[in-house]
């Protein structure tokens, strides 16, 4: 089966698919969880899924841009980490909980 | 024929995406901290795949080690073992969430195969380039080079959260003065 | 100087006055604000002589004007801020800046122990600039703003002590009669402008056509009646007359100045300014004639019978205004301007005289609490006595020339009849005996002022103005002596007068045969012994026999009360017309108001918050649903570029 042999045949595309589904998965989490935490972490989800994407194009380009910005990428990440975990450590300390809902308190 | 990264590449996939939907699924937090590691690691074993030998180290040592941990720490914080609701309410705006998602999903997807299906696949690298040591001093290079304003910026950005965070967790609770 | 920098100097005097006085209209220094007022009238008033000066000798000019910017022009409507001052201006420039300073002067005296004189100044010269614009002004436009501006310098001076509620809704009724007609003089210039093409008098005047409009609704018949509505307005003639009575609750300055010798004046300034557009609609010229008969009759009758002496002295204006009104009507503009000026002299000589007076009696306004005062007051009572022979007529005072020029011209003019003729006389023999009345009552016969009041002179102040006008009040008619009477005279004076205005004011061209100097001579006398006989009758009834008024008034009360209740002409206003209106209002604020146009406000309120409700909901601080619009945004994104 040469068309399903070169469809198995892993290339760019495989790793792009797995991007979407992952990023997807990580989108569908933010915007339907109620735990901040859990929102976080499916940020993260979202950014792995973008980083697969950066480094696959790097590999098939065969230059190193695409690792650098991976880099870049990871960086925020963290530093986003930091920031949103001590939001919901404050959102907590109010209400005991955290739940989405209490960062509507955040608008003017 | 599959070869043996291939295979890999379809292990580490169904990996990555399996516990990426527990992330998403799970009811206790713990449980999706927990997948979010499993995801990362075997991300990192993707990026190995891959050639990206220091990215993949970064992501073990970055992402499933301290941001993972930070996680946790903090879910053992707050001591949520069990969320009442693990979904926000709305019948009608969760299934506009699901449908956006779902329609996204799908256009990347058929962009994705319209587009590089059909490309030829990953051209082998030459023996020299291939050794970890090359690709890592190739991304020093870059970053220290042609990105050194950006990666001075970013060193500058994280000693500001770093800062910022502090602040924020120091602050007794309540978003308004009248609150607190 | 050139003419271009005495005109400015002329309006502008003023205008600094104004600005000066009114900057600290607060202050309490009569003195300080009269006399800078004063002195900037003063100031127009030399310029004024010096500009009309160049009208005289030898290169004299037929007119100085002044043109300092282009207002306006917009299409072929091209207005000028120009000034001019012709044959028929230079009378009226004379007589308001100059009377003007003298009751400026007067009213230093006068606002002494007022509260705010400075203010009262302020108004006072923002008064006369307006006025010099109106009647320097070189076009109706230009003449409306002065017009509007005087109308509103009026209002802010009869409701000058508005604290007292009376005197505001005199102020109030001034201003909204006055409105209607200068609605009527707005449609006026509006009908010139579509005739003539602009608005410029001398402009005006070239484009007349030499035809009459005999027609009713002709154009040149519309325009004349729109701007002789104005003039009603404005001159207090029936039926817009009623505002100027009540005008009286201002200070008594101001009515001498703008509701005797100026501003009244001004509709009468207007049709003369005009008289050759106003020959070619002869059906106007009647119904002016006919209405100033009317009202000099009417208002001479009702100052038969009031006690105030503000109001006999009002009802008086009214009454020779009308006389003015019956001159234009029957074509005479020379002698509406001859009796404006005398008029401005002897009217304003005796509202000053008036105001004398009650600043003797420490404001009392009330004939019946006066009597006897030619005791205390010697000065007033000598000029106040030339102001009384000079208005009823008696040789050689001022008012006999110009009231018999009017009459004699209703006689004989082609447009005159010898109805309105009589209508004169009958109001000549009434204002002899009002003005004989208000003689006896206020300073002969016995004194019946209350115990309380103290009589005393004015000061030099008062009386040097009161001196002047006196002075005027002598010779002014002696600028335009008739030909009848001139041959017959020592020296034969000429008529000055009418060959001063040859040229500018065009007379009626008569037909038949010319009248006789007897005729003329006859009819003089007629009207002098009657007034004469009418003025001994007020005489014995006032003085010589003062039980007599009341038994005559008790004969005849139904007439009397009817006169004395001013024809019930105010009530029957708020009857048909006010009091209509405002029930119509309400109507219209209760019915179409509160139910057609709130509620459709309503509706368009409720629409916009319901839509921003509904756009509110979009930004509910919910962050998942920020996110959910993201998806969305991205998914239809793709969904455009990807298709």
């Amino acid at each position: 089966m040469p068309i399903l042999d070169g469809a198995l045949k892993v290339g760019l595309d495989h790793y792009l698919y797995l991007s979407a589904v992952l990023f997807v998965l990580g989108m569908i989490g933010v915007m339907m969880r109620r735990n901040v935490v859990v929102i976080l972490m499916c940020i993260e989800l979202m950014l792995n899924a973008v980083n697969i994407s950066f480094v696959a194009f790097s590999r098939y380009a065969e230059n190193v841009n695409g690792q650098v910005m991976v880099f870049f990428v990871m960086t925020i990440a963290a530093a986003e980490a930091a920031v949103g975990l001590a939001l919901a450590v404050t959102v907590f300390k109010k209400f005991r909980e955290v739940n989405i809902r209490f960062f509507e308190h955040l608008k003017g | 024929m599959l070869t043996s990264t291939d295979f890999l590449f379809y292990v580490l996939a169904f990996i990555s995406v399996f516990f990426g939907a527990a992330v998403v699924i799970a009811r206790n937090p713990i449980y999706s901290a927990m997948s979010l590691v499993i995801t990362m690691i075997s991300v990192a074993f993707l990026f190995g795949a891959l050639d990206a030998w220091f990215l993949a180290g970064v992501q073990l040592i970055v992402y499933a080690g301290a941001v993972t941990v930070l996680f946790v720490m903090v879910l053992m914080l707050f001591d949520l073992k069990h969320e009442m609701k693990t979904f926000s309410k709305g019948l009608l705006g969760n299934g506009v969430k699901l449908i956006a998602s779902g329609v996204t999903l799908g256009m990347l997807l058929v962009y994705i195969w319209s587009t590089y299906a059909t490309e030829p696949t990953f051209k082998p690298l030459p023996p020299a380039a291939t050794s970890s040591i090359k690709a890592t001093k190739d991304l020093a290079t870059s970053l220290f080079t042609d990105y050194i304003f950006a990666f001075e910026a970013i060193g500058a950005l994280l000693l500001i959260i770093a800062v910022g965070a502090v602040t924020l967790s120091r602050i007794t609770g309540g978003t308004h003065h009248a609150d607190s | 100087m050139s003419n271009t920098v005495l005109f400015a100097i002329l309006l502008l005097a003023p205008l600094i006055g104004f600005l000066f006085n009114g900057l600290r209209w607060k202050s309490h220094n009569a003195y300080l604000a009269g006399t800078v007022a004063t002195v900037a009238a003063g100031i127009s008033f030399l310029c004024s002589v010096v500009l009309v000066s160049k009208l005289f000798g030898e290169g004299a000019v037929p007119a100085v004007s002044a043109k300092f910017y282009e207002w306006m022009a917009i299409g072929g409507f091209n207005v000028t801020a120009g000034f001019v001052i012709d044959h028929i201006s230079a009378i009226m420039v004379l007589v308001v800046t100059g009377v003007g300073t003298l009751i400026h002067l007067f009213s230093i005296g006068y606002m002494s122990h007022d509260e705010r004189p400075s203010k009262y100044f302020a108004y006072l010269n923002l008064f006369l600039f307006n006025m010099l614009l109106l009647i320097l002004g070189e076009n109706l436009l230009l003449m409306f703003v002065g017009w509007e501006g005087v109308g509103l310098c009026s209002y802010l001076l009869i409701g000058f002590w508005f604290s007292d509620s009376e005197k505001a809704a005199a102020g109030m009724k001034a201003f909204i009669t006055n409105r209607i007609g200068d609605a009527g003089f707005l449609l006026g210039i509006f009908t010139i402008f579509f005739l003539f093409g602009t608005v410029n008098f001398q402009e005006i005047i070239g484009r007349v056509s030499g035809v009459p409009d005999l027609t009713w609704t002709g154009p040149v018949t519309l325009a004349c009646l729109f701007l002789f509505i104005g003039a009603t307005g404005k001159s207090a003639q029936i039926p817009l007359y009623v505002w100027l009575p009540d005008a009286m609750a201002g200070p008594t300055p101001v009515s001498a100045l703008i509701h005797a010798a100026t501003m009244v004046t001004a509709g009468v300034y207007m049709i003369c300014r005009l008289n050759p557009l106003f020959l070619m609609a002869p059906n106007v010229l009647n119904v002016i004639a006919i209405i100033g008969a009317a009202t000099a009759v009417m208002a001479a009758t009702i100052g038969l019978t009031q006690w105030d002496i503000k109001k006999v002295l009002a009802y008086s204006t009214v009454s020779q205004l009308g006389y003015m009104f019956l001159a234009c009507g029957v074509g005479a503009f020379g002698a509406a301007m001859f009796h404006l000026m005398t008029h401005a002299f002897f009217k304003a000589l005796m509202f000053l005289g008036s105001g004398s007076v009650i600043h003797a009696m420490e404001g009392e306004q009330d004939i019946r609490k006066m009597g006897h005062l030619k005791k205390y007051l010697p000065i007033t009572h000598a000029t106040f006595f030339i102001g009384w022979v000079a208005i009823i007529g008696m040789p050689p005072f001022a008012g006999f020339f110009s009231k018999d020029e009017i009459l004699w011209k209703a006689f004989t003019s082609p447009h005159g009849h010898i109805l309105l003729w009589l209508a004169g006389v009958i109001g000549a023999v009434c204002t002899a005996f009002y003005m004989t009345r208000l003689m006896a009552l206020t300073f002969w016969g016995k004194s019946r002022v209350p115990e309380s009041v103290h009589p005393h002179e004015s000061p030099p102040s008062m009386s040097i103005p009161l001196i002047i006008l006196a002075v005027l009040s002598v010779v002014g008619g002696w600028i335009g002596i008739p030909h009848a009477l001139g041959a017959i005279l020592p020296g034969h004076p000429g008529n000055w007068l009418e060959h001063w205005l040859h040229g500018v004011i065009l007379e009626p061209a008569a037909h038949g045969a010319h009248p006789s100097a007897t005729l003329e001579l006859a009819l003089m006398g007629v009207s002098v012994s009657l007034a004469a006989l009418s003025a001994l009758l007020a005489y014995n009834f006032y003085v010589t026999n003062p039980e007599r008024p009341a038994q005559f008034v008790s004969k005849i009360r139904g007439l009397y009360e009817l006169v004395y209740n001013k024809y019930f002409v105010d009530e029957f206003y708020f009857a048909r017309i006010i009091n209509p209106l405002i029930d119509a209002s309400k109507g219209m604020w209760a019915y179409i108001d509160v139910n057609f146009i709130d509620k459709t406000t309503y509706a368009v309120s409720d629409v916009v918050r319901g839509m921003g409700s509904a756009a509110k909901s979009f930004q509910n601080g919910n962050l998942q649903q920020y996110a959910m619009y993201i998806a969305l945004g991205v998914a239809v994104t793709m969904f455009l570029i990807l298709r």
